[in-house]
């Protein structure tokens, strides 16, 4: 593996600075040393966690909505929720909690993982090369000792 | 009996003996040999990974690709109560069914976007490992392990009551042969598959076969598509694509199946939904997989992947139930109202579904094979975990600090028999269906742990004295809606305390929406009032979020250690 100190980024993300000399969000989060930066949810110390954070925080309210707006909906103005669906047959709220509100939830974790690898590129973060990648999940068939699975 | 989860149902029969009403009954060779042939398969397989790569399995295994983990994940997630429970709820209750479903799939979002990636991080992926080194406490450790311990007996009586009435399909009713000191027909089965799983865990034991988790996947979601499809098929239902076609059955049946309230008020519904969102991202079990990964991009893609493979099950379950309910009212009965489809009949509507269809008998096996496989499988995981906490976290830990290595297995295959018994006694007579069972567990992990995993990575302060009393408030706050209702027949003779008050706001199936608030309020106001916890521990939490690539065989206490120049700490 990789060097495990790797909290000074030897930047190849060369970013400008701006016109004004102050730092980029970038080029303050290569001097954090996130040992000393408090964790906290709703104060977020770094530029990296603020804007992990806002991605958070917005799919979570998407969320919220995918999920409990159907049947919320249906409380509210159950005639109108009722109604049959064309071609498909579906009563609207049925469709919408039985079906929408699953895939919702798969569309906004593929939209989140996207995001967080967008934030990766951002900040110059490398998780694993494609190459590795690819040859890890040749080998990766093994099936490991887990908690469940870990016998004695 | 079923006051608390279908106070507002229109009454569901409960039959004295279970015994489903419609289902064919009889010893089947085809269908036994191949429940026995699906178990030893993945005996078998596991125990060939096995050989082919010995040695460094926890270290260079960490290193398992996105869609291998996430069919894991959706192996792991296969019980008994996603396999038969969901589309039972979904044929007796309607819409409230469908909370299940939701509940049960959105929860992986919340799981990925507030813990896989940090959880990856922290290294410890038990439950009591990871109490036990965020709040640096034995104590705290104990109550999770105690915790890990309910949870796996409460969600394996629902695997031993969907064993036993699928069982009933496969093997008859033994009773008739061997008489067994007057246990029903259910009964005698359950035990029967219960010994089973005993012997499989022993197996897999012996053979050191880890299970093969993609192949467990593949084999039961093959079994269960293929059903549908083939049901819905013959019955005239659907084409290719059952899991929307059902929509057109829709208009044809009861109202109950879609009306939106029939089988559940709002309340319940939102209760019920909350509990196994939260419960998701507690339950030990389904954290373990971000643990098996060789980084936290590979973490969060798996997660995702993970919830695709759950998806097509949860969105084929309500096209079963749709099939089985249409077929049940066209061949035996009325659905609902009195007397309705029984509990027991609707935890075995999958395979009912699929014999009144007139499938020939070697199918419907393979899709009861596929049921009882997955109540075997998870209840063996289960209890792993829960002999683990108990000889690892309790004994070895805090009772018999020099336990060798010996005792501990003693005590570890000990608390396996123990689990059993009590889950073969308290499953001989089950007041509720398998899902609300599962659902009790998930209330658990929902209330006790998914607050102690989530300040715990989310906030440096939260310390030993909150975790302490947010577990202790919790599990006395699961406990008191499972009384009140009666559950495990341990209060009132199984009538419980039924005060109304609570039966109405706190259900026990979705009592974490009041209790999972008033446990995170309990642990931030104590973690406020004492002492903040030590700094080498908030560095833990700190190294959790940074953005900075770990190595894979690290865990964040090891990156603090080496910072500070100290060895790791050498006991909690």
């Amino acid at each position: 593996m990789r060097d495990t100190d790797t909290h000074e980024h030897s930047s190849e993300v060369s970013d400008s600075r701006d016109t004004d000399g102050e730092l980029t969000d970038v080029e303050k989060e290569q001097q954090i040393d996130y040992l000393d930066v408090e964790i906290n949810l709703l104060k977020p110390a770094t530029p990296f966690m603020r804007d992990h954070l806002q991605i958070i925080w917005l799919g979570f309210a998407v969320w919220t909505v995918t999920t409990f707006g159907p049947i919320t909906a249906t409380r509210i103005a159950p005639d109108l929720m009722t109604t049959t669906m064309p071609a498909i047959g579906f009563p609207l709220h049925y469709f919408l909690i039985a079906i929408g509100a699953p895939s919702a939830a798969l569309l906004l974790s593929v939209w989140y993982a996207r995001k967080r690898d967008q934030l990766d590129e951002k900040y110059g973060i490398e998780q694993m090369r494609i190459e590795q990648m690819e040859t890890t999940t040749e080998t990766a068939s093994e099936e490991i000792a887990t908690a469940d699975g870990g016998l004695e | 009996m079923l006051i608390g989860l279908l106070s507002a149902t229109p009454v569901v029969a409960q039959s004295e003996e279970l015994l489903p009403e419609g289902l064919d009954i009889s010893f089947k060779l085809i269908p036994g040999v191949t429940v026995v042939g699906m178990m030893l398969l993945f005996l078998g397989v596991g125990y060939l990974y096995k050989v082919a790569n010995t040695g460094d399995m926890w270290v260079a295994g960490r290193s398992i690709g996105n869609v291998e983990n996430g069919m894991a994940i959706g192996a792991n997630w296969m019980s008994a109560a996603s396999y038969l429970g969901m589309a039972a709820v979904i044929a007796l209750s309607g819409v409230y069914g469908l909370a299940y479903v939701v509940g049960w799939t959105t929860g992986y979002f919340i799981l990925l976007i507030f813990m896989a990636a940090q959880m990856r991080r922290f290294g410890k992926y038990t439950a009591p490992d990871f109490v036990g080194d965020r709040f640096n406490s034995d104590a705290a450790r104990a109550l999770a392990a105690v915790t890990t311990f309910l949870i796996g007996f409460v969600y394996a009586l629902g695997q031993a009551r969907g064993m036993g009435l699928v069982g009933m399909y496969v093997l008859g009713d033994i009773t008739a042969v061997v008489p067994l000191g007057g246990l029903s027909a259910y009964q005698a089965m359950m035990t029967l598959f219960m010994l089973i799983t005993i012997g499989y865990l022993a197996l897999s034991g012996m053979l050191g076969a880890t299970k093969n988790m993609v192949l467990q996947y593949t084999i039961l979601i093959v079994a269960f598509l293929a059903g549908l499809l083939v049901t819905g098929w013959s019955a005239g239902y659907s084409t290719v694509l059952p899991q929307i076609e059902y929509g057109m059955l829709i208009n044809d049946l009861s109202a109950e199946f879609s009306d939106p309230f029939a089988g559940g008020s709002y309340y319940l519904w939102i209760a019920t939904c909350f509990s196994l969102v939260f419960g998701t991202c507690g339950l030990p079990h389904v954290l373990v997989r971000f643990y098996t990964v060789q980084n936290e991009r590979v973490a969060r893609w798996s997660c995702t992947w993970g919830l695709f493979f759950i998806c097509l099950l949860y969105l084929s379950a309500p096209a079963f139930a749709a099939f089985g309910t249409a077929l049940y009212g066209d061949q035996i009965g009325a659905v609902y109202g009195d007397p309705g489809m029984t509990g027991a009949a609707g935890d075995v509507i999958v395979v009912l579904a699929t014999q009144l269809a007139g499938l020939p008998t070697w199918l419907v096996g393979l899709v009861a094979a596929g049921g009882i496989a997955a109540a075997v499988a998870t209840t063996a995981g289960l209890f792993i975990a829960a002999s683990s906490a108990i000889s690892h976290d309790i004994y070895a830990n805090i009772i018999n600090e020099d336990a060798t290595q010996r005792q501990q297995v003693l005590v570890g295959r000990l608390s396996i028999i123990a689990i059993g018994v009590l889950t073969i006694i308290f499953a001989l007579d089950p007041q509720q269906p398998i899902a609300a069972l599962v659902g009790f567990a998930f209330s658990l992990a929902a209330i006790v742990l998914f607050p102690m995993f989530f300040l715990g990575l989310w906030w440096e302060n939260a310390n030993r004295q909150g975790a302490l009393a947010g577990m202790v408030s919790g599990l006395v706050l699961w406990f008191i809606p499972m009384l009140n209702e009666g559950n495990f027949g341990l209060v009132n003779g199984g009538d419980g305390w039924g005060i109304e008050l609570l039966t109405t706001w706190m259900p026990a199936i979705g009592s974490a929406l009041v209790a999972t608030p008033l446990v995170l309020a309990i642990m931030i106001v104590v973690s406020i009032v004492t002492d903040e916890p030590p700094e080498r521990t908030k560095m833990m939490v700190r190294q959790c979020h940074s953005p900075d690539p770990m190595p894979k065989d690290k865990t964040a206490a090891d990156i603090v250690a080496e910072k500070t120049h100290k060895t790791p700490p050498a006991d909690d």
